[in-house]
């Protein structure tokens, strides 16, 4: 694990030294941090808050991407883009994804460990590359009723923290995740076949990491 | 990535819940519906099957029985009873699934329908259908079956067994592969010849230019019993080019019927509808 945290934690520092030289703790931030309240990130709204990094959950062998934070850090959209080279799928896969999550329990866990135990939430992602991707005329309207390249799903996991501080006193959590998903199809095929299929048949794990930034 | 992973006691606990779920973390770990690495158990069952079949040899002059069945695309619950019916069926040697294994051409429905598939008594064998080849499928169906053109001779029989689903290579004038087709049926070391794939010719998802090839090339061998398909999902037998050569298609897991074949002689057979 260590590589990738280090990875994700170098992201996830580099861009943050400029932000902090040109607004150097003020006296404001400096009373805050003493009554223990987090002081307020002022980042304009269209400024990720945090990168991505994720293997597996059918979005990629690796998907990195950026994340934004929303309604007290307990909602969040992730934008992702992911990678299966040829080898484990025939053709070498590009995935765009868009994840929403919402994970309404924050448990401190010491100083210096936060823990999410629930994380629920949905995703939309699309597929290029695939070897027989429907061409123009190849077939008549409907002759597949479901897309090749979209696909939607639920996640439910959960998410271990570390709190992490910049020298100005603002959170940049590094935080690992895991998350059993499934899609569309996969769904389908167990609502229509409950004898014969599992809950465990049609579900996939992801693993990753989440560092503000 | 995964072995580092390992240490990490939520890791541990991941895996063991997956585990305990049916499945390893690694084919948990999925990177696409389009991944095809599949478990050691749900690889190259094709030759699997065949060496099953294979080390049960058919006396020469033996009587042949088979059962034939199609198209079991997302009908998971049918293909369960299917298995308990067909294994109450004394004196059949193995099954034929022709194409339509799965219906998005993902390697997770063909394990599911092997799944049930593989707790028949008897080896099963399957030829590529075109819901088989959406995406990536193709792909996945040689890693979770094998070849998509292959044959064997089983008894005084030879199957042949052919990728027929033009319209998913946008009729590029090669599917099926005639000088493979060609090649397998001049072979004259065996009794009889059954040719086997999913889109029958009649059918508009073959691809038309290669019609006539396929059918003269049926036509002018002299051993071929019939010619057997899937992909219309109900049963029916006849000639429709009128020119001598019989055509059989299966039944779909999803009519619960299938179809015991019965073969000896020179070109001798019955059909026998089983419903379950």
């Amino acid at each position: 694990m260590a590589p990738q945290f280090l990875l994700a934690a170098a992201l996830a520092c580099s861009p943050t030294a400029p932000d902090t030289a040109a607004r150097p703790a003020t006296p404001d931030s400096l009373i805050t941090r003493s009554t223990g309240l987090e002081p307020l990130d002022k980042k304009p709204w269209y400024r990720p808050r945090h990168i991505v990094l994720q293997t597996g959950g059918g979005i990629g062998m690796v998907a990195a991407g950026v994340g934004y934070s929303l309604g007290k850090d307990k909602n969040e959209l992730d934008i992702l883009l992911g990678y299966v080279p040829t080898k484990y799928a025939g053709s070498s896969l590009s995935i765009v994804t868009a994840k929403y999550t919402y994970s309404p329990f924050v448990l401190p866990l010491g100083e210096r460990w936060q823990i999410r135990p629930l994380t629920v939430g949905g995703y939309l992602s699309y597929t290029h590359g695939t070897v027989n991707d429907e061409e123009k005329g190849q077939y008549a309207k409907g002759y597949y009723w479901f897309s090749t390249d979209t696909r939607v799903g639920p996640v439910l996991g959960s998410r271990l923290a570390y709190r992490r501080r910049t020298p100005a006193g603002q959170p940049r959590n590094v935080a690992f995740y895991y998350e059993l998903s499934s899609n569309d199809l996969y769904i389908l095929s167990y609502v229509q076949n409950r004898k014969a299929l599992s809950v465990g048949d049609i579900l996939t794990l992801s693993l990753g990491l989440k560092a503000d930034f | 990535m995964l072995s580092r992973f390992r240490s990490q006691p939520l890791l541990t606990y991941v895996s063991v819940a997956a585990t305990a779920l049916g499945l390893s973390s690694c084919e948990m770990l999925e990177f696409s519906p389009n991944d095809h690495r599949s478990p050691d158990d749900k690889q190259a069952l094709t030759q699997k099957n065949l060496t099953t079949l294979l080390a049960k040899p058919l006396p020469a002059n033996d009587t042949l029985r088979f059962v034939y069945t199609g198209d079991s695309q997302r009908f998971y619950d049918d293909a369960e009873a299917l298995v308990k019916s067909v294994n109450q069926q004394k004196g059949v040697q193995f099954m034929l699934v022709a194409g339509d294994i799965s219906d998005f051409g993902l390697a997770r429905e063909m394990w599911w329908v092997d799944d049930q598939l593989r707790k028949l008594t008897i080896p099963y064998l399957t030829v590529i259908g075109n819901h088989d080849q959406v995406g990536n499928g193709r792909k996945a169906y040689g890693e979770v079956f094998g070849p998509l053109n292959y044959s064997f001779v089983y008894g005084d029989t030879k199957f042949i067994m052919t990728d027929t689903n033009g319209r998913e290579y946008n009729f590029n004038g090669r599917i099926p592969d005639m000088p493979w087709v060609r090649q397998q049926l001049q072979d004259n070391t065996v009794r009889r010849h059954v040719i086997i794939s999913h889109v029958p010719p009649q059918d508009e998802d073959f691809d038309p230019a290669v019609r006539d090839a396929y059918v003269t090339a049926l036509r002018a061998d002299p051993r071929l019993v019939f010619e057997m398909n899937g992909h219309r999902h109900d049963f029916s037998i006849g000639q429709p080019f009128n020119d001598g050569v019989t055509y059989v298609n299966s039944y779909a897991f999803e009519k619960r019927q299938y179809l015991i074949v019965t073969m000896w002689g020179d070109k001798e057979f019955r059909l026998k509808k089983v419903p379950f």
